[in-house]
C-alpha cells in the first residue's frame, strides 16, 4: 500500500518534472529583450539590448503591422519536371517593412550573398546565415496563387485561382514574395548583433526615413528556435511626409510633386506626354512598386487629353471614323496591358523602359533631321490653315447660333 | 482592307488592318508600362499609313483617350491605383501643361527635341544598368 503510494508520488514527481523541463524552453524566462526609445518622428536610431540563454547565436526579427500587397510570377523552369509553370503567387499580407538582424560576425557571408547579384535567393540566404529560424513573420501570410495561361492573359484575367497553399508552400512562396519587395540583401539582412558568450546582446538598429507609420514589433530569436516576448515601437509620419498605403512607403509629397511638375512642364516641349521620363524615374528615386507606378500616372492625363479632345472637336479636328476604329483596338490593348504589369520585375520593367527610350530617343533624333523638319514645316503650315479655317467656321456657326 | 476617310474635303484612303494592329500593341505596351502612346502613335500614322499631320494630331488623341482610359481602369481593378500618389502628381500635370506652352514659345522644339534625345539616352543607359 504505501509502496503503492510511494509509486504515484514519484510518477507525478516525473511528471512535474518533465512538464517543467518541457516547459522552460518555450517560457524562456532567462530571455529578455529591451528597446532604447519605443516612438519614433519618421524612422530614426535605437539600440536592441538583452539576455539569452548562455552559449546561443541571436537573431533579430522586426517587422511592420501594417502591410502592402506584393506579387511573384513563377515562370523558372522547373528542373524536375522540365516544365515552365506559370503561376502568379499574389499576397496582400507581405510587411511593409521587414528585417533580420544577424550576428555581426556574419558580414562576410552577407558580402558573398550580395555578390551574387539580382539572382540571389532568400531562402538560401537564410539557410546559408542559419537565420532560417528566425524568419517567421512573413512565414503564415496568406497567399493566392493562380495559373496564368495563354488565354487568361490575352482576355486579361489573372487566371484560375489554385487551391490555398499548405503552410511549407506558403513558407517558401512568401521569400519570394519578400525579396520582390524588398529586393536587395541589404534592406532585409543587417549584421549588426554583437553577442557575449554568457549570452547578453546588443544590436544598433536604424529605421529608415519614409518607413511606414504605426507599430513594428522586435523578437528575438536563438539559433535552437527559442523566441523571446516581442517588444513593440511605433513610428509616426507627419506633413509633409506621408504613407502611400498602396506603395507601403512614405513619402515627402514635394519629391513627386516637384518631378512630375518639372517632367510635364519638360514633356510639353517635346512634344511627348511625360509617363515615358516619370514613371522610370519615379520607380528608381523612390521604393515606389512598378506597378503602383503604372497604374497611378496613366490616369493623371485622362483629364489633359478630355480637355484636348474637347478643343478638338469644338473646330472639328477629329476624324471620328478613323479615331473611333483605332480607338477600338487600343482599347483592347489597354484592356490586356495593366494585367501584364504584375508578370514582370522591376529589373524586368526597367530593362524593357530602357529599349522603350531609346527607340523614342531614335524617334526624337530623326525629328530633327534636316528632311523630317522641312516635309514638317509644309505640313505644320497647312496644319495652321486648316485650324485657322476650323476656328473661324466655329466661330461663324457660333454667331449663327447666336443670332437665331 | 482599306477604309475611305474624309477630312476638311479631303479624302484619304488608310489601312485599318496595319492602322489597327500597330494601335494595338502601342496600346498593350503603353498601358502595361503607364505612359500615353502618343510620340509612336503619329509615327505610326504619318509614316506608317501616310496620313498627314493635321489628319493625324486630333484622331490619334481620340484613340489614345480610350487606351488611357481603359488603361487606367484595368489597373484600378487590379489595385495598381494609389489614391495619395496620384492626388500628388495631378495637379502637378495640370499645372506643367499650363507652364509648358509659356515656356515653348521661347525656345527652339528642335533643340529640345536634341536634348531630350540625349537625356532620354542617359536614362536608358541607367536602366539597362549600363552605368
Amino acid at each position: 500500500m504505501l509502496q503503492h503510494h510511494g509509486k504515484i508520488v514519484s510518477s507525478s514527481l516525473l511528471l512535474v518534472f518533465l512538464l517543467v523541463a518541457f516547459s522552460l524552453p518555450a517560457i524562456a524566462s532567462d530571455f529578455t529583450i529591451n528597446l532604447d526609445r519605443t516612438e519614433f518622428d519618421n524612422g530614426g536610431t535605437f539600440t536592441v539590448t538583452g539576455k539569452a540563454p548562455a552559449g546561443s547565436r541571436v537573431f533579430l526579427e522586426i517587422w511592420s503591422e501594417k502591410q502592402v500587397r506584393a506579387s511573384y510570377f513563377d515562370s523558372k523552369k522547373d528542373p524536375q519536371t522540365g516544365k515552365i509553370p506559370y503561376i502568379l503567387y499574389l499576397s496582400k499580407e507581405v510587411p511593409a517593412y521587414y528585417q533580420i538582424i544577424l550576428p555581426a560576425d556574419e558580414k562576410d557571408k552577407l558580402q558573398a550573398i550580395k555578390a551574387e547579384g539580382k539572382k540571389w535567393s532568400l531562402s538560401k540566404a537564410l539557410k546559408d546565415l542559419g537565420a532560417d529560424v528566425a524568419y517567421r513573420a512573413p512565414s503564415k501570410i496568406k497567399i493566392d496563387a493562380y495559373k496564368a495561361g495563354f488565354l487568361a492573359s490575352v482576355i486579361g484575367s489573372r487566371g484560375k485561382l489554385l487551391p490555398p497553399l499548405d503552410p511549407k508552400e506558403t513558407r517558401k512562396r512568401s521569400m519570394q514574395l519578400i525579396k520582390a519587395r524588398f529586393r536587395d540583401p541589404d534592406k532585409i539582412f543587417c549584421p549588426a548583433l554583437e553577442i557575449s558568450p554568457d549570452g547578453s546582446f546588443k544590436a544598433s538598429v536604424t529605421l529608415p526615413k519614409d518607413s511606414a507609420p504605426g507599430r513594428y514589433y522586435v523578437v528575438a530569436v536563438t539559433d535552437k528556435g527559442e523566441r523571446s516576448a516581442p517588444v513593440y515601437l511605433e513610428n509616426h509620419l507627419r506633413f509633409p511626409s506621408v504613407y502611400l498605403s498602396n506603395a507601403g512607403t512614405g513619402i515627402n509629397i514635394f519629391g513627386p510633386f516637384l518631378l512630375a511638375l518639372a517632367i510635364t512642364t519638360f514633356g510639353v516641349l517635346m512634344g511627348a506626354g511625360g509617363g515615358f521620363i516619370l514613371n522610370p524615374l519615379l520607380v528608381s528615386l523612390w521604393p515606389l512598386p512598378h506597378t503602383v507606378v503604372a497604374g497611378t500616372v496613366m490616369p493623371t492625363v485622362l483629364f489633359s487629353q478630355a480637355s484636348g479632345i474637347y478643343n478638338y472637336t469644338r473646330i472639328k479636328f477629329i476624324n471620328w471614323k478613323l479615331g473611333l476604329s483605332l480607338g477600338a483596338a487600343m482599347v483592347l490593348g489597354g484592356f490586356i496591358g495593366p494585367k501584364l504589369t504584375e508578370l514582370i520585375t522591376l529589373e524586368q520593367f526597367k530593362f524593357i523602359f530602357g529599349w522603350i527610350l531609346l527607340v523614342l530617343a531614335g524617334l526624337m533624333v530623326w525629328q530633327t533631321t534636316p528632311g523630317y523638319l522641312e516635309r514638317h514645316k509644309k505640313e505644320q503650315a497647312i496644319l495652321k490653315e486648316f485650324r485657322r479655317r476650323a476656328e473661324e467656321a466655329a466661330k461663324a456657326r457660333l454667331a449663327k447660333e447666336g443670332g437665331r | 482592307m482599306k477604309m475611305k476617310i474624309e477630312f476638311w474635303g479631303q479624302e484619304f484612303e488608310v489601312n485599318v488592318l496595319l492602322g489597327c494592329l500597330g494601335s494595338f500593341l502601342i496600346a498593350v505596351i503603353s498601358s502595361m508600362f503607364g505612359f500615353g502612346g502618343g510620340p509612336f502613335m503619329v509615327p505610326l500614322l504619318t509614316v506608317g499609313l501616310g496620313l498627314p499631320m493635321y489628319v493625324v494630331v486630333g484622331s490619334s488623341l481620340l484613340a489614345i483617350f480610350f487606351n488611357t482610359l481603359m488603361g487606367s481602369l484595368r489597373h484600378y481593378q487590379f489595385g495598381n491605383f494609389d489614391p495619395l500618389l496620384f492626388l500628388i502628381m495631378f495637379p502637378a500635370a495640370i499645372l506643367g501643361g499650363y507652364i509648358g506652352p509659356q515656356i515653348a514659345k521661347r525656345v527652339s522644339p528642335v533643340a529640345v527635341k536634341r536634348i531630350a534625345a540625349a537625356g532620354l539616352v542617359l536614362l536608358a543607359l541607367n536602366l539597362l544598368g549600363v552605368y
